[in-house]
């Protein structure tokens, strides 16, 4: 019995599926419909789109970006979102493959990237017309990727970037080194800003709700292996063109989400909410640039239809980083006449009259305060010691 | 005061008991040493003078230069004789001459990579060199794991993470494959049967990736004593193999005995109970602080024995310096109980086999194992527990009444003839090689004539061409590559048998369900159907729905005073005829067997009384099974007097005794082969034994079975003639025999049939 028989005998129910005889058509014309064009590369065949969008008067976004470059060139502290070279080194970045997981045996098939011009955006897709022309598809994507540039993703730093370096090992030998280029990864802000307010981080919900993009007949990107199975044997393209288009307005989608989400972090823009500041404002805190942490919270605190005495606390943190303690004494104060006082922020207080005030019955107060409030147990501890602490100093001092 | 007796007087005493059916005497033997190697680096001389190691055993040396001579070697040794050293010096010698040097050391468990992580580190420290070793398993931090890849110069892992995480993610390892030159395999003995053959393949991937980027690396393998640690390392390594078994290390007498426990009712031939008589022993030595390990078959009994022995033995000091040691144990209770046995503070110690392996516990005096452990060489690692380098040391074997135990007991020359098992693997068994296959492809693309380490390039063309119609790969420029979305190393687990398995989860617990287990679904019919009462651990579960699309069990904890037997209609189709003999009328064949079983009605069974109180069916699936089987067929003449029922009785009796035989013959689990009588088989109508593998594709147990076919049946012979039960017992024939007591005469008769004539 031949091997094949054999294994066909002991895994039943799988069928032989019916071979499917490749047509042998012009490649080029069936790919010329989609756009793309054969590209020549050390004689190896690659094809490539590359489309330009031209701006409209009121949506230059080229205007936006070169607007963002100029306010980070005043930072002193890299923010993870600033970039210190031309707009046009920023490379929108995304690419589609053959399954999720990123070991060896996961092919990129589509490469793609934006880059944004003078007179529009300009989008390049790489395809891979098979898996024995890999070396072609990414000395062509090599070819047009330099040190200099920024690559801009959504969730590239831990998929789509590692994903690259891993085919590049495979090519290292024929290709060019990889370039260490920087990377801005926007799914980490779009978490920052959004992580309470929408139901989930994926590009497509961020999508909907933020650039307000409504997709028709989109072919979900779940399909897009599957898809592109089905080309490696039948050698016909079109089928994919759904997954290549939407993958298209996804590298587009990056130039307007780096924007927005720029603008939100560095400058004071309108369309930022009060729950936005406070996330910028952490973001700076983060990176210890309290004045402007400060700038949030307070914008936070005017747009906020109700006031919040975790928000206060913050601030008054804050303030007190930036020595600012008088103004921050006079919030920790209000917070205590508060109807549901705010616990940690009654010991804050507290240290302050213990330590600096030196006023034991006023930290007392503040402590007790604090202890009438509903509190994390790990809080109502340290308050509980707090208190017994300062009766203790109290009897001494009598 | 009562002064202490010494192991010495209790040995004495122990001589005397007559439930001791054998006594076996180990001399002691001398050290022998050599000195260091001329060319050994004299920072690592002076790292090990440091350390008191002032020469090395004769096996050491020997492996070392084996190494040297760019050979790979497998050494042999028994527990506790410095086999670390047989690797690490080669190692850590390689590492002297070339900083870039790599080695990847696989445990077969994670507890050992930790162990040998701490042996060596400390080693190292004394040599002040910049030599960097890590673990690296599912316990590993994301962050660590970035700097393992890149600058581990030893990576301790075990095969699983080496399958599912390392070889898939190789791009990631790209300075460990370019640089490796020793591939240390600690345990080899562990990797047989269906585990080995996977660890075989993962070799090969292994070798494949070596080869991508342009290194051949040496192995270094230790093992147990088993019968044929050459060919297990030759066939596992795909590469000639130097075998290294000049042990010189020094050992002090030891005491070999067997117990066999009285005999408590004659005619049913049992005998009491197995774990009382460990306890009684045990607690003898334990009273007079002599440090003693206790073995038991599972972790329930090792709970049971450590409570039973806590309360015989009333000192409170020595009370508490009992402990237990089993899987499912934290790891930090684990090594706690290891160092507190090395400085003596804890005296005893009831463990499943779990110390078996190399954990470092140091020596202790006495050790008592509740049963046979189910091979010899398994048996040899855990009396090496007992016996300190140069004192005297005593290892109890106490018998269970099962057929195992008590055939063991009555051909101890079986046991001490110094011929343990051997191990065996089948790489090349299908499902397991085209499931490795798959994940190569997935690793790196197959070139036309490319082969697979040993497997010719036709038959990987073959496989390859298999899952291209399946459309798991394609073929482009004399090329196959992966197309698919899966992961396949992820669905592809080493360790079990059977492909998918059925999980069981506890739901007594409304608020947290609990997986607690999994079985193979070839026995999950059988065992997990609906209404079933399933064991764990001792406690009784009932099988409340049985998800057979999803395999999930969902069991709740009950206490009833019944167990459930299902009836499970097994049907035999031979598909091919590969090898055939004939012994006088009987014709003994190997081939490709079809098992096709089918749950049927089960019984509810009253623990006491074994009355049947209820009845039902069970709903499930036919499964089938396609394997390699034995089969022997009887001609009807040669049971002419009897009638059918009779003949059925005769050929499960045949059946019981054979699968025991055979399993302890080919070193497997009771559980991989099978036995299944016919009185009237399907393809010729004739009454037909029938032996296969429990695997699909079979793993090569019924083939080397049907090879020695007449020494298997001559020990079978033995075995049912030396049983002092008079018609059958379930210790031999599996059955208490009928009144007229046919059944045992009747195995005996076919038996002697079967063997006499291979002897003439």
């Amino acid at each position: 019995m031949s091997l094949k028989k054999k294994l066909l005998r002991m895994k039943p129910g799988v069928k032989e599926e019916e071979k499917t005889i490749p047509q042998e058509p012009e490649d080029v014309d069936k790919f010329k419909e989609l756009g793309f064009y054969p590209f020549y590369l050390d004689g190896d065949i690659s094809y490539r789109r590359k489309v330009l969008y031209p701006f409209t008067e009121e949506n230059n976004l080229k205007a936006s970006l070169e607007k963002l470059k100029n306010i980070w060139k005043m930072d002193e502290a890299a923010h993870p979102l600033h970039f210190s070279k031309e707009v046009g080194n920023l490379l929108f970045f995304d690419t589609e493959t053959t399954g999720l997981s990123t070991g060896a045996g996961t092919m990129i098939f589509l490469i793609g990237y934006a880059r944004v011009l003078e007179e529009g955006i300009e989008v390049t897709q790489h395809f891979l017309t098979g898996p024995e022309q890999e070396a072609a598809f990414m000395g062509g994507f090599l070819d047009d990727f330099s040190e200099e540039d920024i690559i801009v993703s959504y969730n590239g730093k831990s998929f789509d970037w590692p994903q690259v370096k891993s085919r590049h090992a495979f090519l290292r030998r024929e290709l060019p080194k990889l370039p260490e280029a920087g990377h801005i990864d926007l799914l980490h802000a779009a978490r920052r800003f959004w992580k309470n307010e929408l139901p989930s981080c994926r590009l497509a919900v961020v999508e909907e709700h933020k650039l307000l993009i409504k997709r028709h007949n989109d072919t979900p990107g779940s399909l897009a292996p599957l898809l592109y199975f089905d080309y490696v044997h039948s050698k016909d393209p079109f089928p994919l063109k759904g997954i290549i288009d939407h993958h298209e307005q996804d590298v587009i989608s990056l130039v307007r989400l780096y924007i927005l989400l720029a603008e939100k972090a560095c400058t004071y823009a309108e369309h930022t909410s009060a729950a936005e500041h406070e996330a910028a404002a952490h973001w700076w805190e983060s990176l210890k640039q309290w004045e402007r942490a400060e700038h949030h919270w307070r914008l936070a605190d005017k747009l906020a239809d109700k006031p919040s005495s975790q928000r206060l606390y913050r601030m008054a943190l804050n303030l007190r980083k930036q020595n600012k303690v008088v103004k921050a004494i006079t919030i920790l104060e209000s917070l205590q006449a508060a109807k549901y006082p705010h616990a940690e922020a009654m010991e804050e207080l507290a240290k302050y009259y213990e330590n600096t005030e030196k006023n034991l019955d006023k930290a007392l107060k503040a402590v007790e305060t604090g202890l009438t409030s509903a509190a994390p147990e790990k809080t109502v501890l340290k308050l509980r010691k707090r208190r017994d602490r300062i009766r203790t100093k109290k009897e001494k001092t009598r | 005061m009562i002064r202490k007796k010494v192991l010495s007087e209790l040995i004495g005493e122990l001589k005397q008991d007559p439930q001791i059916e054998h006594w076996h005497e180990i001399p002691e033997m001398e050290a022998k040493s050599t000195s260091f190697p001329e060319n050994l680096d004299p920072k690592i001389i002076k790292a090990l003078q440091h350390r008191g190691i002032n020469s090395l055993y004769t096996h050491q040396r020997s492996a070392y230069e084996a190494v040297k001579r760019k050979e790979n070697v497998v050494a042999v040794t028994p527990t506790a004789s410095g086999k670390t050293l047989c690797y690490n010096l080669p190692v850590i010698d390689k590492f002297f001459q070339n900083s870039n040097a790599r080695a990847l050391y696989l445990f077969p468990t994670k507890a050992l990579a930790q162990d040998q992580k701490t042996e060596l580190n400390d080693l190292v420290d004394e040599m002040e060199a910049d030599l960097k070793s890590y673990t690296y398993d599912g316990d590993t931090p994301a962050n660590i794991r970035q700097v393992v890849r890149k600058a581990g110069h030893i990576v301790i892992t075990n095969p699983d993470m080496l399958h599912s995480a390392i070889l898939p993610h190789h791009t990631k390892w790209i300075s460990l494959f370019e640089n490796l030159e020793t591939v240390v395999i600690d345990e080899l003995h562990t990797y047989r049967g269906v585990f080995g053959s996977h660890v075989a393949n993962v070799i090969r991937r292994l070798k494949r990736l070596c080869n991508y980027y342009g290194s051949n690396p040496a192995f270094i393998c230790t093992s147990a004593t088993i019968q044929n640690p050459k060919e297990l390392a030759e066939d596992l390594l795909g590469e000639k193999v130097t075998l290294i078994d000049n042990n010189g290390a020094p050992r002090g007498k030891k005491h070999i005995a067997f117990y066999n426990p009285p005999i408590v009712h004659q005619q049913l031939n049992i005998r009491k109970s197995a774990t009382k008589v460990v306890n009684e022993l045990a607690s003898r030595f334990l009273r007079e602080k002599i440090q003693t390990i206790v073995f038991a078959r599972s972790r329930v009994r090792v709970e049971i024995i450590l409570s039973h022995l806590q309360e015989l033995i009333k000192d409170e000091y020595i009370k508490r310096s009992i402990r237990g040691y089993r899987g499912g144990y934290l790891p930090n209770q684990r090594r706690d109980i290891e160092r507190s046995l090395r400085n003596g503070e804890t005296i005893g110690v009831v463990s499943t086999n779990a110390l078996e392996l190399g954990v470092d516990i140091g020596q202790l005096q006495v050790c008592v194992m509740s049963g046979y452990p189910g091979s010899i060489a398994s048996s040899w690692q855990q009396a090496g527990r007992a016996g300190r380098r140069q004192d005297e040391s005593l290892v109890i074997m106490v018998a269970s009444s099962t057929p195992l135990d008590q055939y063991v007991f009555s051909h101890p020359e079986f046991f001490f003839s110094g011929s343990p098992e051997s191990a065996r693997i089948n790489k090349d068994n299908l499902i397991i090689l085209s499931d490795h296959i798959k994940c190569a492809a997935y690793e790196l693309p197959f070139r036309k004539g490319e082969s697979f380490d040993d497997l010719g390039a036709e038959e990987v063309e073959e496989l390859l061409d298999y899952l291209t119609e399946m459309r798991v790969l394609h073929q482009r420029a004399e090329k196959w590559y992966w197309m698919n979305d899966a992961f396949p190393a992820h669905n592809i687990s080493l360790r079990s048998a059977a492909q998918e398995n059925v999980v069981i989860i506890d739901q007594s617990d409304v608020a947290s369900h609990k997986v607690i287990g999994e079985m193979n679904t070839f026995s999950a019919l059988t065992l997990l159907h609906d209404e079933a009462i399933y064991l764990h651990e001792g406690i009784q579960h009932q099988v409340e729905y049985l998800d057979w699309d999803e395999k999930k069990a969902f069991v709740r904890k009950v206490d009833v005073d019944y167990f459930t037997d299902a009836n499970l209609a097994v049907k035999l189709t031979v598909l091919e005829i590969d090898k055939e003999k004939e012994v006088k009328d009987a014709v003994i064949q190997y081939g490709d067997v079809m098992v096709t079983a089918m749950a049927t009605i089960f019984k509810k069974i009253k623990l006491d009384s074994f009355e049947n109180i209820g009845s039902g069916p069970i709903h499930l699936p036919e499964q089938e099974l396609h394997t390699n089987g034995m089969m022997i067929e009887f001609a009807d003449h040669m049971f002419q007097e009897l009638g059918e029922d009779e003949v059925e009785q005769v050929l499960l009796g045949l059946a019981h005794t054979l699968q025991h035989v055979a399993s302890v013959h080919v070193m497997c689990d009771k559980q991989d082969i099978h036995a299944v009588p016919e009185v009237k088989s399907v393809h010729a109508e004739l009454p037909t034994l029938y032996l296969y593998d429990k695997y699909p594709g079979g793993i090569g147990l019924a083939e080397r079975i049907y090879a020695q076919s007449s020494i298997v049946m001559e020990k079978a012979l033995h075995f049912v003639w030396n049983c002092p039960c008079e018609g059958g017992c379930p210790s031999c024939t599996g059955i208490p025999g009928s009144e007229d007591r046919k059944e045992k005469a009747w195995v005996l008769k076919l038996l002697s049939y079967l063997t006499e004539e291979e002897n003439l």
